[in-house]
C-alpha cells in the first residue's frame, strides 16, 4: 500500500462561532482528520485575503475560512463584509489558476460541532484527492530567499 | 530576548492519553526563545497555578503559553495567574490541544504532531504580543432618556429611583406618548389614563429627573460614558416658570377649530393649547402655524387674558448642552398612513377609522366622552367591522412584519363596543389570531365567547358606500365563500411603523436601524436592549412593535444596563481595539463605512500654525469592539488590531 | 480638430480669467502617435494642447498629486469616460473634491474625437450609467475567453509565465489613478506580507494583492497595462474583477461621486452560493 498523502490545511476562523463549534466537536468527542491547523481571530471581518496567500506560501495544500452564519455575527456585520471579500477574492484566485476547491469557505455556528467535524473530514479528503499543491510550492522553491518574518 | 514559558497540561488523561506530552515538552523546549517547557497533570489546579507563577518569577518570563484546554475555558484563569505573578496578562496565550486536538483525534502520533504545531504557532504569536492595559473610560453618571412615552418614563423612573440623574426629553408639549391616547388596556381593561397619569406626574416631580418637554435632541457626540448632547428647547411662547396652567388663554383663544392631533382628528383644539387635559406639564404652547398673531400680527387675546403675563410672543428656541454617560432611546412608533389602502375607503368615508381613532372614541375623556359615535353623523353604529392586518404582514404595502398589538386591541375594541352598545354587532376579519402573552388568549376567547365578536378568517377586498351603509366585501376562507357585511363603521387595525424621522434620528445618535427604520439591537437574542453603539440602549416600540408590558419590560432592562454602567466611576474595557497609523492613512474612509460601531472618526492633523495638513482615520477606543473588519479593509495596512495584529497572525501562520 | 480647438480656447479662457489654475491635458510625444501629459498654467502655453485619438492615457491620477488641490483652486483636465469614472471614485474615497475639477470630457471613435457634454463630474452620471447598461461592443478581450477555457493548472502556468517577467518596478502602481496610498502595502515590512523579491512568488503575490485592491475600483483605463515594461496583460485581471463585482453586486465602478465602495459595504442578501 502506498503512503497516503497527508495534506496540510490551514484554517482561519472566528472565535465566536466556528472556533466555538470546533470546541463543541471536541467536547462531543467527535473524531475528525488531524490535518487542519486553526488560527483563531475575533471575527471573519478580520480575515484578510493576505492570510490566505500567506498560508499557501507556508505550503498549505488547502485553506479553510469559516465564521458565523449571516445574521449571527457577534459584531453584527463582520461576516457580511467578509462574504463580499471572499466572493471577489475567490473569483480572483480562480482566475489566477488556484482551484476554488483549495480555498474553502463555510459558515459554522457555535452549535454545529457535527458540521465542523464533517467539514474537516470532507475538506481533508477532497484536498487529498487533489494532491499536493505542487504548482504553488514550486513558486516558493523558485524564490531564493526563504519566507522570513 | 524572548523568554517564553510553555506549560503543557495533561488534563488528567484527557490530553495525555492522545498527545505524548513528554515528547511535546521536549520538542517545544528546543524551540527558539522557549525558556521553560514543562508538563503537569492539572495546571488549572491550585498547585498547577502556583507552579506557573513560580516559573514566571524565577525565570523572568516574557510570555506564557498554556497548552491545555480551549481559551474559552481557562484563558481568563491563566491571564489572572500571570497578572498575579507580575506579568502583563495579555502576554499569556492558550494553545488549545484538548478540544481541538486530543479529544478529536485517535492517532497518537499525528495528534502529538498537531499539538506541536499548535503550540509552536502560539509561541510565535506570544513573542509578538504587546503589553496591553485595560482601557479606562470615565463615566458621566447622568442618563439621557429620549422619548416620554411609557417606555421612556419607565426607564427614567427606574434610573432615577436608583439615585442617578436623568434628563428626560419629550418632543411633544406633554409626556404620555401613545399610551396616554388609549382607552382601556388589554388584557385587564384598566383605564390607560388611570395607570399612566400617575407615572407622568411621578416623573415630572422626581428630584432626580430633569424633564424637558417640547424639546428635541439636535446633536449627539462622544461615546459611552461621555456623550455630549445638544437639545433644542422649542419655544412655547409661554414662560414655563410662571404659567400656572389655569387655562384662561385656551378658553379665550379665538382659533378653536384646529384638528386635534391627540384626538387623531376627531376632536378640535385651540391655537394655544395643551394636547390633553391631563398634560404634564400642564402648560400650553402656541401653535405658530395656526395663531392669528403669528399670521398677521394682530390678536394677542391669550396674552391679554393671562393675569400673570406668562405669554411672550418674542420667546425664541433655546439650546441646552448636556454631558451624559448613557442614552436610552425610547422614541416610539407611529401608525401607518392608511392612504395606501384606497380599497378600504379611509379618508374617503369618514366612518372608516383607524384603531387609534377608535381608542379616542372609547376614552371617557375623549372627543365623544367615551360614547362610540360615528364621525360622520354622530350616531351610534349598530354594526362595526374590524379589519385586522390593515397594513401589517402585507408585503405589497411594504410592511412584512406583524405589528403584534393589533390582534389584542381589536379584540379589546370589540369588547369595549359590546359593553357600550349592547345591541351592537361586531365582525372581525383576521388572518391569524396572535394572542401570545399572559392572559392574552383568554382575553380573545372572552371577546368571542362572552362579548359575541364574530371572527371571520379572511381578507377584505373592498369597502364601499351603499344606501348609507359601509359595504364590506371579504372572504371567509374557512367556509370558502365570499361575504359582504353592511356596516355602520369600519375600524382598520393599521400597522405600527417607525417614526417618520426614525432613520434621520438614528444617524443623529449614531445607531443602526433596519430596512423599516426600527432601531437595531446589538444582538437580537443576547443583547436585545443594547444598540450597536456602546452606551446607547433601546426601549419600547422604536426597536420593534411592542405592547405595553413588553415596552415597560424593555425599559426596565435598559435602565438596569444604564445602572450597571453607572455602578463604577470608570468603565474598564478589553484593550482589544483597533488603532490607526496616522502617518500612512490615505483618508479614503472605507474603514469608517465598514465599522459596525461608528467607532472611526476623521481626525485633522494640523501643522504648528493650526492649518490642516491632512485628515486621517482615528479609532475611538471607547466605541471600538475589536472585530477587525476595518483592518482587513485598509489597503495601505494603516490599521491594526491589538491582540490580533498582523504581525502576530503572520507569525502564527509562519510557524505552521 | 474641432474639439481640440474648442477645448484649447476654453482652456485659454479659463486660464485668462483665472477660474482655473491649471489645465492638465495632452501634448505631442516622442513619436507622432504618442502623446505626453502636459500641465498648462498660463494662457500662452495653451496652444501646446493636443486632442486626437492618440490621447489615451487616463490623466486623473495627476489630480491627487500631493498638494495640487489643497489650495481649493480649480483645475481643468482632459478625461475620457473612464477618466471621469476615476475621478468619481477618487471623490467617493475622499481623495478630491469634484467641485474643484472642470472636466474637458471627450471620447473617440476610430480617428474621430467628440466632446462630451458637461463640465462637472455629477453631470456625467447619466452618461456613465448608459455605459454600464450598454457596454460598447467587442469590449471584452478575447484573451479572457482563452484564459477561461484553460484548466486551473494551465491558468496557473499562464500567469506564472506572465509574472516571471515582472521586475517589480511598480510602474503599474505609479500609473494607476487608484494607487494613491501614501504607503503601499508592498512597502510595509512589519510584517512583510508581500515578498519583495522579483521572483515568481513575490510577483504572484504582488499582482494578486494589487488586483484585489482594485476590485470594484478599476475602470479599465489601461494605464497599468501600457506602463508595464514587460507587457504583462494586467488589464485582464482587473477587467475580470470588474466583471465579478458587476455580476455579483451590480457595482459599476465610478458611476457617480457618491458611490459607496463595494468592499466597504454589503447587502444582507449578497450571493453566497460558494459558502458551505
Amino acid at each position: 500500500m502506498s503512503e497516503l498523502f497527508e495534506p496540510k490545511i490551514i484554517a482561519f476562523v472566528c472565535t465566536y462561532c466556528t472556533y466555538a463549534g470546533a470546541d463543541l466537536a471536541g467536547t462531543s468527542r467527535l473524531k475528525y482528520a488531524p490535518n487542519v491547523r486553526i488560527i483563531r481571530l475575533p471575527c471573519t471581518g478580520r480575515i484578510s485575503p493576505m492570510f490566505i496567500l500567506k498560508a499557501l506560501q507556508k505550503g498549505a495544500d488547502g485553506v479553510l475560512v469559516s465564521g458565523c452564519h449571516p445574521g449571527d455575527c457577534h459584531f453584527t456585520h463582520g461576516n457580511y463584509h467578509a462574504r463580499r471579500r471572499w466572493m471577489v477574492f475567490r473569483s480572483l484566485l480562480d482566475f489566477m489558476g488556484i482551484q476554488p476547491e483549495r480555498v474553502i469557505f463555510s459558515w459554522i455556528s457555535a452549535a454545529e460541532g457535527g458540521k465542523f467535524a464533517d467539514l474537516i473530514n470532507t475538506v481533508t479528503e477532497d484536498i487529498r484527492k487533489l494532491g499536493p499543491f505542487d504548482q504553488y510550492k514550486e513558486l516558493i522553491r523558485e524564490t531564493e530567499a526563504p519566507a522570513t518574518l | 530576548m524572548a523568554k517564553i514559558g510553555v506549560f503543557i497540561c495533561h488534563c488528567g488523561e484527557n490530553i495525555a492519553s492522545k498527545v505524548d506530552c513528554t515528547k511535546l515538552a521536549a520538542a517545544i523546549g528546543e524551540h527558539p526563545g522557549v525558556a521553560v517547557s514543562v508538563e503537569y497533570k492539572y495546571f488549572c489546579s491550585e498547585p498547577g497555578q502556583e507552579s506557573v507563577k513560580k516559573a514566571i518569577r524565577d525565570n523572568n518570563l516574557t510570555g506564557v503559553i498554556i497548552a491545555a484546554c480551549s481559551p474559552r475555558m481557562h484563558e481568563a484563569t491563566f491571564r489572572k495567574v500571570c497578572a498575579e505573578a507580575g506579568l502583563n496578562p495579555y502576554l499569556c496565550e492558550i494553545a488549545n490541544i484538548r478540544e481541538q486536538c486530543s479529544w478529536v483525534h485517535t492517532d497518537k502520533e499525528m495528534a502529538t504532531e498537531k499539538a506541536m504545531d499548535i503550540t509552536r504557532s502560539m509561541i510565535e504569536k506570544v513573542k509578538r504580543n504587546n503589553k496591553l492595559q485595560p482601557i479606562e473610560v470615565p463615566v458621566t453618571r447622568r442618563a439621557l432618556v429620549i422619548g416620554g412615552g411609557i417606555a421612556g418614563i419607565q426607564a427614567a423612573l427606574d434610573i432615577a429611583n436608583a439615585g442617578q440623574e436623568v434628563v428626560l426629553v419629550e418632543r411633544e408639549p406633554s409626556l404620555g406618548g401613545h399610551m396616554s391616547q388609549l382607552s382601556e388596556t388589554f388584557p385587564t381593561l384598566d383605564c390607560s389614563q388611570c395607570i399612566m397619569t400617575p407615572r407622568m406626574v411621578e416623573a415630572a416631580q422626581h428630584p432626580k429627573i430633569r424633564l424637558l418637554t417640547y424639546a428635541e435632541v439636535e446633536h449627539v457626540d462622544g461615546f459611552i460614558g461621555n456623550f455630549k448632547v445638544k437639545i433644542r428647547m422649542k419655544s412655547r411662547y409661554v414662560d414655563i416658570n410662571t404659567c400656572t396652567g389655569c387655562g384662561d388663554c385656551m378658553t379665550k383663544c379665538p382659533v378653536k377649530k384646529i384638528s386635534s392631533e391627540f384626538d387623531c382628528g376627531l376632536g378640535k383644539r385651540t391655537a394655544i393649547y395643551t394636547p390633553f387635559a391631563q398634560s404634564v406639564p400642564n402648560i400650553p404652547v402656541i401653535d405658530k402655524a395656526s395663531c392669528i398673531y403669528f399670521k398677521n400680527g394682530k390678536c394677542k387675546t391669550c396674552m391679554k387674558s393671562c393675569q400673570i403675563n406668562a405669554i411672550n410672543f418674542d420667546l425664541q428656541d433655546e439650546f441646552i448642552d448636556l454631558d451624559v454617560g448613557a442614552i436610552v432611546v425610547a422614541t416610539g412608533f407611529q401608525v401607518q398612513n392608511t392612504a395606501g389602502y384606497g380599497e378600504y375607503g379611509y379618508g374617503k368615508y369618514p366612518d372608516v377609522i383607524t384603531g387609534l381613532q377608535f381608542e379616542r372614541l372609547a376614552t371617557a375623556s375623549g372627543p365623544t366622552s367615551g360614547k362610540i359615535l360615528r364621525p360622520s353623523d354622530g350616531k351610534e353604529p349598530e354594526t362595526v367591522v374590524f379589519i385586522q392586518c390593515a397594513g401589517s404582514r402585507d408585503p405589497s404595502k411594504g410592511v412584512h412584519y406583524c405589528s403584534k398589538i393589533c390582534c389584542m386591541y381589536t379584540a379589546k375594541h370589540a369588547m369595549l363596543y359590546a359593553h357600550k352598545v349592547h345591541h351592537g354587532k361586531t365582525h372581525i376579519f383576521y388572518m391569524d389570531i396572535r394572542a401570545g402573552g399572559k392572559g392574552y388568549d383568554e382575553f380573545t376567547r372572552r371577546a368571542i365567547e362572552e362579548d359575541d365578536a364574530s371572527y371571520v378568517r379572511g381578507r377584505v377586498s373592498k369597502v364601499w358606500l351603499e344606501n348609507g351603509k359601509l359595504m364590506v366585501r371579504g372572504v371567509d376562507t374557512l367556509l370558502g365563500r365570499p361575504v359582504t357585511i353592511a356596516a355602520d363603521m369600519v375600524v382598520l387595525a393599521t400597522a405600527m411603523v417607525p417614526q417618520p424621522n426614525a432613520k434621520e434620528f438614528a444617524k443623529t445618535i449614531g445607531i443602526a436601524y433596519d430596512e423599516y427604520g426600527y432601531y437595531n439591537e446589538a444582538h437580537l437574542k443576547l443583547r436585545p436592549v443594547e444598540s450597536s453603539t456602546a452606551g446607547v440602549f433601546l426601549a419600547g416600540a422604536c426597536q420593534s412593535p411592542k405592547d405595553i408590558p413588553d415596552s415597560v419590560a424593555q425599559a426596565s432592562a435598559s435602565a438596569s444596563k444604564v445602572l450597571a454602567l453607572f455602578s463604577k466611576e470608570k468603565l474598564e474595557r478589553e484593550p482589544v481595539v483597533a488603532t490607526t497609523n496616522e502617518a500612512t492613512c490615505a483618508g479614503c474612509w472605507g474603514c469608517v463605512l465598514a465599522c459596525p460601531y461608528n467607532a472611526i472618526e476623521q481626525k485633522d492633523i494640523l501643522d504648528r500654525s493650526g492649518r490642516i495638513i491632512k485628515r486621517v482615520a482615528s479609532v475611538n477606543p471607547g466605541l471600538c469592539q475589536g472585530c477587525g473588519t476595518c483592518v482587513t479593509f485598509c489597503r495601505s495596512n494603516s490599521i491594526d488590531l491589538a491582540g490580533f495584529t498582523d504581525k502576530q497572525i503572520f507569525a502564527e501562520v509562519m510557524a505552521l | 480638430m474641432i474639439t481640440q480647438e474648442k477645448y484649447r480656447s476654453k482652456a485659454k479662457k479659463l486660464l485668462a480669467e483665472g477660474s482655473v489654475k491649471m489645465v492638465i491635458g495632452y501634448s505631442p510625444g516622442s513619436t507622432p502617435d504618442r502623446r505626453r501629459p502636459v500641465f498648462i498654467r498660463s494662457f500662452d502655453e495653451a496652444d501646446q494642447l493636443v486632442l486626437d485619438s492618440n490621447c489615451i492615457a487616463n490623466l486623473s491620477g495627476y489630480l491627487v498629486s500631493e498638494g495640487l488641490l489643497s489650495d481649493e483652486k480649480h483645475v481643468a483636465i482632459f478625461l475620457r469616460p473612464d477618466g471621469i469614472r476615476s475621478i468619481n471614485i477618487l471623490a467617493a474615497e475622499s481623495q478630491l473634491n469634484v467641485d474643484q475639477i472642470i472636466i474637458f470630457g471627450f471620447d473617440t471613435n476610430g480617428n474621430e474625437v467628440r466632446a462630451l457634454t458637461g463640465e462637472h463630474a455629477g453631470e456625467f452620471s447619466e452618461f456613465i450609467g448608459s455605459i454600464k447598461e450598454h457596454p460598447p461592443e467587442k469590449s471584452r478581450d478575447p484573451l479572457l475567453y482563452q484564459i477561461e477555457q484553460m484548466n486551473p493548472q494551465e491558468r496557473f502556468a499562464f500567469w506564472k509565465d506572465e509574472f516571471s517577467r515582472c521586475i517589480k518596478c511598480y510602474a503599474c502602481r505609479q500609473a494607476c489613478p487608484m494607487c494613491y496610498c501614501r504607503r503601499c502595502i508592498v512597502d510595509s515590512n512589519q510584517p512583510q506580507w508581500i515578498n519583495t523579491s522579483s521572483h515568481t512568488l513575490g510577483n504572484f503575490e504582488w499582482n494578486v494583492v494589487r488586483a484585489f485592491h482594485l476590485a470594484g475600483r478599476c475602470v479599465g483605463c489601461g494605464n497599468c497595462d501600457r506602463a508595464c515594461p514587460v507587457n504583462i496583460p494586467l488589464r485582464l485581471i482587473n477587467s475580470r474583477m470588474a466583471e465579478e463585482v458587476l455580476d455579483s453586486f451590480d457595482h459599476f465602478a465610478g458611476l457617480n461621486p457618491a458611490q459607496e465602495p463595494v468592499l466597504a459595504s454589503f447587502k444582507k442578501d449578497d450571493s453566497e452560493t460558494f459558502i458551505l
